[in-house]
């Protein structure tokens, strides 16, 4: 049945990628703006055509009738602005972008499920009090308010990380935890939530009656079943903190995807633009697929689609 | 229980691979001699598309041309023989003769050769960029890259056409090592030029590895990023070791350079920030030994609080607002900007102190013309007008406005960024108070607002202009009536025909003159309203000598030394 599933959700794929595809080229192609007038200077008529000539961008039609062809051998073409490939650019970021979002998602679970938890456990206490204001503000304050305040505390005032380096676990922190707080908050709130559900339940009572301890419980029987809403909700996040990043990137000067995402659009590099369109949507679907089939396998009750 | 921490388990085993996958994991190099942050990334290191000064910065420490900048005097940067012995000029100053130097060499130890130029003088044409123009001083070079476009195109739709011959163009290698340049006229600043990055030579054994050739028309072109190592072989004192994009670029000494005593930093990283803010901190908190792109207001704020490192000098270039010249509007109507009276009124209702002061904060001279001041020595500047409220409201009424009555909107362009909307905003009310005309605000994205300066789609938009080689004519040639640049759309023919006669003259005092006789009608006329003119700030850390304060922000990278 998973299988099959997953068949079915991977033959899907191409159809969702060509609409992305045509619906991206057209509107990288509706804005006005040339990505060959770098400055403010008009160029010579003849270099822009000798430019679009070499890129076959000159005619729209020609442009969508040949790109998707070398799309399908894997090269993305030269970038229209710079001076590497699309393949190169996104080769270099993309692992960049995918640790950060990785190791933010990675703190906002483990943080945010313990939270929820210890706060459930504690409800109506200091520490439940804490946590719901705690998860309010990350949820409120954007990532780069946060970025920002930490990149000034932690490395201007206290000097304890070096600025805008990337390389060594170290400069993964703080970007990292910038980029945390909003699904850390918001996997917060849901754990609480869940768990308070899961404490007043029946069979918590009647585990409870066994004579099992209560970190048992908790532990054993209670944190299991309040994870299943976390876990819908990790699709979601991961695709917020891939594609949220670009803040966090430009903040802590890390030269990820996201950075060069936004730099091809006021560049209108199209090539560049399409290339990355197409890895970001090919991620994300891919990683829906990946947290539907750990739904299934996380609790066999569900069996996700089942009525097709 | 088990099934729980399979996600987290899960995750972190994703996540050491990511790290080891992209680089996180650390990794041990030698540190750098000398470290700096450009004023912005590098957009590109292909000499021919080259157009921007963080680009050009570079170029200067890979390559090296004919000529070369000598830093002995700042402020104007002169060029000296470089890759070539002084070049003879013949006696009407149209022939150049170039002797290559016996121990150029580049950086993979090959000889350099007249033919490397030629090379690259060739390609510039075939396969044009920004400033291709500049080869148009050299005879026949103008018809031989439009030659060459057409058959490329006449090939690309299926016709048949002649080869076109390059041996009508004055670009001739008369032995291994000696070029000869025959221009089409006398042009005074040619050997300035030769020291400009688009005119450096290319090692064409290692292009032709790369090279594309169009099956249809035979044109060839090269793979984009041979300007990374290893493919990049250069003939100046540094060679690229690493071009992480957007992240650091390294180089190292030459070790076949010929000149390469006088190379004073062996290792240099130049790093890449996304935003000036970001540089800015790692500047104050790093060993970054040169920032080159400080903010005006970060600047202004070091300024007051008495920082030695921080130097304000005076810039290459002039902030003003371009008017529309043409009879009609884009929308079709009248233009009345094309009375030279309203003009000169919108000129006149201007005062730049303020925008000075609040605005750039940085000192910047207030404008009433377009060449900066003080740049060409003996150029007699011409006389500008300035703020005069009462004769503007006097200039509008006799164009048939009293108190700005029945004046049109005026759609004022803009970028909408930083520096460029409080400008905008002053202005507009400056204008909006003393002439009582409305004015329509229209802040755009830099790339829309391109596309309309260049079609021409506004009635008054913000310009600046930054010169790029050392000679008047790099800020007089934007007014000439067939000039891409003319984004006012200005003719004047007398304006023509003195640049033109400026351009054949011999004698520097009369051709000055000349010049600045053009200027003055330029100023009389008011295509433009100049607001102030540049200046440049950089942080420098004190034990860092050779970085010139020049006004065209030019640095020669081996001439800097840091005293560890």
């Amino acid at each position: 049945m998973r299988l099959r599933l997953a068949l079915v959700r991977l033959a899907q794929f191409p159809l969702i990628l060509a609409i992305i595809y045509v619906l991206t080229f057209f509107m990288t192609w509706l804005v006005p703006g040339n990505p060959f007038e770098r400055t403010d200077r008009k160029p010579d008529p003849i270099v822009i055509a000798a430019m679009e000539a070499r890129f076959h961008v000159g005619h729209p039609a020609k442009f969508l009738t040949y790109y998707p062809w070398r799309l399908l051998h894997g090269d993305f073409g030269p970038s229209l602005v710079n001076d590497f490939t699309v393949n190169e650019i996104i080769g270099e970021s993309l692992p960049i972008s995918v640790t950060l979002g990785l190791f933010a998602l990675v703190i906002g679970i483990v943080g945010g499920v313990a939270i929820g938890a210890l706060a459930a456990v504690r409800r109506g206490g200091l520490f439940d009090f804490f946590s719901l204001s705690l998860a309010m503000i990350g949820i409120s304050i954007p990532a780069f308010v946060v970025g920002a305040v930490l990149l000034i505390v932690f490395c201007v005032t206290w000097k304890v990380f070096p600025i805008g380096r990337w390389g060594h676990f170290s400069d993964l922190i703080l970007p990292g935890v910038a980029l945390s707080l909003a699904p850390m908050a918001y996997i917060a709130r849901l754990t609480r939530v869940a768990m308070l559900d899961v404490l007043s339940s029946d069979f918590v009572r009647t585990a409870r009656a066994k004579g099992l301890s209560r970190n048992m419980v908790i532990w054993k029987h209670c944190l299991r079943n309040a994870f299943l809403p976390v876990l819908t909700y990790l699709g979601p996040a991961t695709a917020g903190t891939l594609t949220g990043s670009f803040v966090v990137e430009k903040v802590f000067n890390i030269p990820g995807l996201g950075a060069h995402f936004v730099n091809s659009v006021l560049n209108r590099d199209q090539t560049l633009i399409l290339g990355i369109i197409m890895v970001y949507s090919l991620m994300l679907l891919g990683l829906n697929l990946l947290v539907d089939l750990a739904y299934a396998f996380f609790d066999p009750r569900i069996v996700v689609g089942a009525k097709s | 229980m088990l099934r729980l921490f399979a996600i987290p388990a899960g995750l972190i085993v994703l996540l050491v691979g990511a790290m080891v996958w992209s680089g996180a994991a650390g990794q041990h190099e030698e540190p750098a001699d000398f470290v700096f942050i450009n004023r912005d990334d590098i957009n590109t290191l292909d000499p021919k598309s080259m157009s921007w000064l963080q680009d050009i910065r570079l170029a200067y420490g890979i390559w090296e041309g004919l000529y070369t900048l000598d830093t002995k005097d700042e402020l104007t940067m002169k060029a000296i023989p470089g890759a070539s012995k002084p070049a003879e000029i013949s006696p009407d100053g149209t022939v150049y003769t170039f002797h290559i130097r016996e121990d150029a060499r580049w950086s993979n130890g090959d000889p350099l050769l007249a033919g490397d130029f030629v090379f690259a003088w060739r390609r510039m044409l075939e396969e044009p960029g920004d400033y291709t123009y500049l080869l148009h001083y050299i005879k026949g070079a103008r018809a031989y890259e439009n030659a060459y476009q057409s058959r490329v195109e006449a090939l690309t739709n299926g016709a048949t056409t002649r080869p076109v011959d390059f041996a009508d163009v004055g670009i001739v290698a008369t032995d291994e090592r000696t070029l000869r340049v025959t221009l089409t006229h006398p042009v005074d600043f040619f050997l300035d030029l030769c020291a400009f990055p688009p005119f450096v030579p290319l090692h064409e054994p290692s292009m032709r590895k790369i090279e594309v050739r169009d099956a249809k028309t035979g044109q060839v072109t090269y793979e984009k990023n041979f300007t990374h190592p290893p493919a990049l072989v250069g003939n100046g004192p540094y060679r690229v070791e690493q071009w992480e994009f957007k992240k650091r670029l390294r180089l190292v000494a030459s070790e076949y350079y010929w000149n390469k005593a006088a190379v004073k930093s062996h290792r240099i990283d130049m790093l890449s920030f996304a935003g000036p803010e970001t540089a800015f901190l790692k500047y104050e908190t790093d060993s970054v030994d040169w920032f080159a792109g400080v903010t005006n207001d970060v600047a202004a704020g070091l300024v007051a609080k008495g920082r030695k490192d921080i130097h304000i000098f005076p810039g290459f270039g002039t902030y003003f607002y371009s008017i529309n010249c043409r009879d009609t509007l884009p929308d079709g109507s009248a233009n009345p900007f094309k009375d030279v009276r309203v003009r000169r009124a919108f000129s006149m209702a201007i005062d730049r102190k303020p925008i000075v002061e609040k605005i750039g904060q940085l000192g910047q001279p207030e404008a009433t013309h377009f060449v900066p001041p003080g740049l060409f020595p003996g150029y007699p500047t011409p006389r500008g007008t300035g703020f005069d409220p009462k004769r503007a409201r006097e200039l509008l009424a006799e164009a048939g406005y009293p108190a700005g009555k029945g004046f049109p909107e005026v759609a004022l362009l803009f970028t909408n960024e930083g520096e460029h909307t409080m400008v905008a905003q002053n202005v507009g009310r400056q204008w909006h108070d003393v002439l009582n005309v409305p004015i329509n605000m229209g802040g755009v994205e830099v790339k829309t607002f391109r596309q309309r300066v260049h079609s021409k789609d506004f009635t008054i938009s913000r310009g600046g202009w930054t010169g790029d080689y050392n000679d008047v004519s790099t800020f007089s040639d934007k007014y000439l009536s067939d000039s891409d640049n003319n984004d006012s759309d200005w003719r004047n023919p007398e304006y023509d025909k003195l640049c033109e006669e400026a351009t054949v003259e011999r004698d520097p005092a009369k051709r000055l003159a000349l010049l600045s006789h053009a200027e003055q009608i330029l100023c009389d006329e008011m295509p433009i309203i100049p607001l102030y003119h540049y200046v440049s700030a950089y942080l420098i850390r004190e034990n860092v000598k050779g970085i010139p304060l020049n006004p065209r922000n030019m640095v020669m990278l081996h001439t800097v030394e840091v005293h560890h």
